[in-house]
């Protein structure tokens, strides 16, 4: 497998920077990634995946796109209103990159269809909008061992976490229970602005990248909140749960294997 | 020794080829560049210095120790 001149070209600055490689390129290009949710945090991450040379990425939303998406969405424009984001997002992803593999879901992951969905992903962006999907997604990449990223935004805060199953903190073990459903105020009422959600989104995208090609350190055992507000980054350190519903068992085949 | 014409190459693509041909060979073996005079004479013996790499210059030939 070797790079075409049109792949040369377009991955050029990438290829430069010292920490990454031909190697890492092809690795990405050999790689495919399932992003859940295309709205918010999903657009940067998406964009950021597929321009960065990514072989096949599995874009799952069941909404529309709305005049009030489009603030924070930056994969849909306005003429985009009434047609369904996993479609759009396809549609703008393969004219970014053309190299690019890209497959709409046009449905809502949930526990029924996680595994489904996560099977044959070498990692899974988080990008989705409730607390029920992040547990549907983090329990399904467990049990098939598939690595994750996690992201949220809320107001003018941010977190992103990454989760190598089996081997470091999952969702769960971070997060055992959702928060109480009234103290949650559902993504529709809560406001966000766009380049908050453009900032977690574009991490969530990079931690993908460095786990697949292994550069520098991915946020593992570690969640990362941030303040946009001030601007304070803050490391938060969490660590695996011998008795996590999700994930105790991949270590358990994990070190049979 | 691998010998690279880069001649007609702009920067950066000059070296993002000569990056890809250095994962290709061992530590220590030798790569040999023919660059264009100006930008790309001034930017790839840098880029391959901080890189790590040790570079002799020659006239408008590079060589390039992978290190």
């Amino acid at each position: 497998m070797t790079l075409t001149d049109s792949e040369l070209e377009r991955y050029s600055r990438q290829l430069v920077l010292p920490e990454w490689s031909g190697e890492a390129q092809e690795r990405v290009r050999g790689s495919s990634a399932i992003v859940v949710g295309a709205g918010a945090l999903g657009s940067p991450a998406a964009t950021y995946l597929a321009a960065a040379g990514l072989g096949r990425i599995g874009v799952v939303d069941s909404d529309d796109v709305e005049l009030s998406n489009l603030h924070r969405q930056p994969l849909h424009y306005t003429p985009d209103i009434g047609l369904r984001k996993a479609e759009n997002a396809a549609v703008k992803l393969r004219a970014l990159n053309p190299e690019v593999e890209v497959d709409p879901y046009p449905a809502r992951l949930g526990s029924d269809n996680a595994e489904t969905i996560v099977t044959g992903a070498d990692v899974v962006v988080d990008c989705a909008d409730s607390f029920e999907t992040r547990y549907a997604v983090n329990d399904a990449c467990c049990a098939l061992g598939v690595p994750l990223v996690e992201g949220a935004v809320l107001g003018l805060g941010g977190q992103v976490m990454s989760i190598v199953p089996g081997r470091t903190a999952c969702y769960r073990c971070a997060f055992p229970a959702p928060p109480s459903p009234e103290s949650v105020p559902s993504c529709r009422e809560a406001g966000v602005l766009g380049a908050v959600a453009g900032i977690v989104g574009s991490i969530q995208a990079l931690e993908a990248l460095k786990l697949l090609t292994g550069l520098g350190t991915p946020l593992v055992d570690r969640v990362l909140h941030i303040d946009a507000a001030t601007m304070e980054h803050t490391l938060i350190a969490t660590e695996r749960r011998e008795d996590c519903a999700s994930c105790s068992r991949v270590a358990a085949s994990a070190q049979s294997g | 020794m691998r010998e690279m014409d880069l001649t007609g190459v702009p920067c950066p693509m000059n070296w993002v080829r000569a990056r890809l041909a250095l994962e290709e060979i061992e530590d220590g073996e030798p790569l040999e560049l023919v660059l264009d005079p100006g930008e790309p004479m001034r930017s790839v013996p840098l880029s391959a210095r901080e890189d790590g790499h040790d570079v002799t210059v020659t006239g408008n030939r590079v060589t390039i120790v992978k290190r």
